[in-house]
């Protein structure tokens, strides 16, 4: 049986990636998540979590927010600790351009239906959120939409009414598709 | 005296869980609800069942549907308690005795459906039956065992106990004279739990006397007393400890006022007048309670706390998970039920069980028994991190 670990920075990121994942893996594909607690954390310990793990057959995803630093940057040093472990040929490392929240600003259809705010359903038409990637500070964008919104509540509510295929965040795009690529045998 | 198994069937979330290699000091993890506390009341249960009956220990626990409540949701058949445990019995070796006991309503009524003492010397050999009864009837063997070297020397009295909702360990009193009954029952009887509220331990207590710390800390500056008059050795290394965790405390008094109240005071090695416990700090107060818990002279043989990290610095739970270890190699073994990683990064692999709830029952996991978690430990890694990396499937709330 394939094994597909997902190595994260927080609980937000579990909570979605639950939502999505079971509607893009087969059921011959199982799922873990490994929820650190935020970026240092999550480099630091990384590279002992992929060196030690034990399930064969598995493939990992590293996800980490771009935040304000370089995308570049951000993802040689997790690579480096892809390759630190000893496992970097069976690991995709995914940056979230610029944060989880990116990924929502793509799907406002979804966001409108999970606070009950129809009109916001209309903001997917407006020309900033046609490249939500763009975006510096997408959870605070939302928040401006939608009052009092937090993270991982939001994300438990939105997740699962996204529509997976119709996103418009290009970091979500490969995202899904780095998650379709290591579930194939 | 350590207990080495549990097996519970159709009790409360239990359904039917095995834990199994049960060290001396033992840490659950779980969620809110699943069942850390259940378990504990496992020893509560027995522990009424010895000191009154079986139809009142049902009745504490479940309150006026007694059987119905305490029994597993949706479950039929005897709700069943299996403990072994191991006695020490100095340079004798030591002995295994399984105790096993079924209840289940006859006719409207609890009734002790099956109780059995099974006794095993060394490590091998055929467990010898020394009680078994039902519905109130049953054997019991009358001579010493010790002098005996084959079963078919025992011999049984048949005994009847005054109702079929007594226990018969307790009903016997010819059992005195068996070092590994009293055991149990020693341990069944003096089991201790410690549930320390705060809110409780602060006020000022009428003066009496207390020499063992109560279940919410209430008689903290009684034993405070106690332990500063009769044992002050002891008492001097209470404070060391003390001083040590929390700054600026250089020592602590009880005193008895003229109205006969008896006040905690703690001195501070800045001010001059020490402070009443009142206004000390919520941590202050909780580790010299569990310091007081602790260094108990004459500790529990069983030790259940549940939750001691709140309101504790972080970096002291290390501490406090060293000091309950010593206390469960050196006194009574202890059970600890905690949410806090922190402790938990103190805690060896196996000595963690973890409590996960599924569609309304709860399993319990070693995790030992996990080659993920051994492979971490192996190469480093802390139970607290791995907890919270979500390595313990199922433990999480859903």
């Amino acid at each position: 049986m394939r094994h597909l670990v997902f190595l994260l920075e927080g609980p937000s990121e579990k909570e979605a990636l639950e939502a999505w994942v079971p509607t893009l893996l087969p059921p011959s594909v199982q799922s873990h998540f490994i929820v650190f607690e935020g970026k240092q954390d999550m480099e630091r310990r990384m590279a002992l979590k992929l060196r030690h793990w034990m399930q064969p057959d598995s493939r990992f995803i590293v996800l980490r927010d771009q935040d304000s630093a370089d995308c570049t940057d951000v993802k040689a040093a997790l690579l480096a600790r892809c390759t630190e472990s000893g496992r970097a040929a069976d690991c995709i490392v995914r940056i979230a351009c610029h944060e989880l929240e990116s990924f929502f600003l793509g799907d406002w259809q979804a966001v409108a239906q999970a606070f009950s705010l129809p009109r916001l359903a209309d903001l997917d038409r407006k020309a900033i959120y046609r490249d939500p990637d763009r975006i510096a500070l997408p959870e605070a964008e939302l928040r401006r939409h939608v009052p009092g919104y937090q993270k991982r509540g939001g994300a438990r509510r939105i997740a699962p009414l996204m529509d997976l295929e119709r996103n418009r965040s290009r970091s979500f795009v490969k995202l899904r598709e780095a998650i379709t690529r290591q579930a194939q045998p | 005296m350590q207990i080495e198994q549990i097996r519970l069937k159709n009790f409360r979330a239990f359904r039917d869980v095995q834990m199994k290699d049960i060290p001396r000091f033992c840490v659950l993890v779980g969620a809110n609800g699943s069942g850390k506390s259940s378990l504990f009341s496992v020893f509560a249960f027995l522990r009424d069942a010895m000191a009154s009956n079986v139809t009142v220990a049902l009745a504490r626990l479940g309150g006026s549907r007694g059987i119905q409540e305490v029994r597993s949701r949706g479950a039929r058949g005897p709700i069943e308690i299996e403990l072994k445990i191991r006695t020490d019995l100095g340079n004798k070796g030591s002995k295994l005795i399984t105790y096993e006991l079924h209840i289940d309503d006859e006719g409207g009524r609890p009734v002790v459906v099956r109780e059995i003492l099974r006794y095993r010397r060394g490590s091998s050999g055929k467990p010898w039956r020394f009680l078994d009864f039902s519905r109130g009837v049953g054997e019991a063997v009358t001579n010493e065992l010790d002098s005996v070297d084959d079963e078919s020397k025992l011999t049984r009295e048949p005994q009847t106990l005054k109702s079929p909702d007594i226990l018969a360990i307790k009903g016997l009193a010819q059992f005195e004279r068996f070092p590994a009954v009293v055991a149990l029952g020693n341990l069944i009887e003096n089991w201790h739990l410690s549930d320390f509220h705060i809110s409780r331990a602060r006020p000022e207590v009428e003066a009496g006397f207390a020499d063992h710390l109560s279940r919410e800390g209430e008689n903290l500056s009684l034993v405070v007393e106690y332990l500063h008059r009769q044992h002050p050795a002891l008492f001097a290394q209470i404070l060391d400890r003390l001083t040590h965790r929390v700054p600026g405390v250089t020592s602590v008094e009880a005193k008895t006022t003229e109205e006969g109240r008896v006040l905690l005071k703690f001195s501070d090695g800045s001010f001059e007048d020490p402070f009443l416990a009142r206004f000390v700090s919520d941590g202050t107060i909780k580790m010299l309670a569990y310091l007081v818990l602790l260094y108990d002279p004459q500790p529990h043989p069983l030790l259940c706390v549940e939750e001691p990290e709140n309101q504790l610095y972080p970096s002291l739970l290390w501490d406090l998970a060293e000091e309950f270890r010593s206390y469960a190699l050196h006194g009574g073994q202890v059970f600890v039920s905690t949410h806090s990683p922190d402790f938990l990064n103190a805690v060896h692999l196996d000595e963690v069980f973890w409590l996960a709830k599924t569609e309304g029952y709860t399993r319990i996991h070693r995790a030992a028994d996990d080659p993920q978690l051994n492979a971490y430990m192996e190469a480093g890694d802390r139970m607290g991190y791995l907890w919270k990396e979500g390595f313990f499937a199922g433990a999480d709330p859903q």
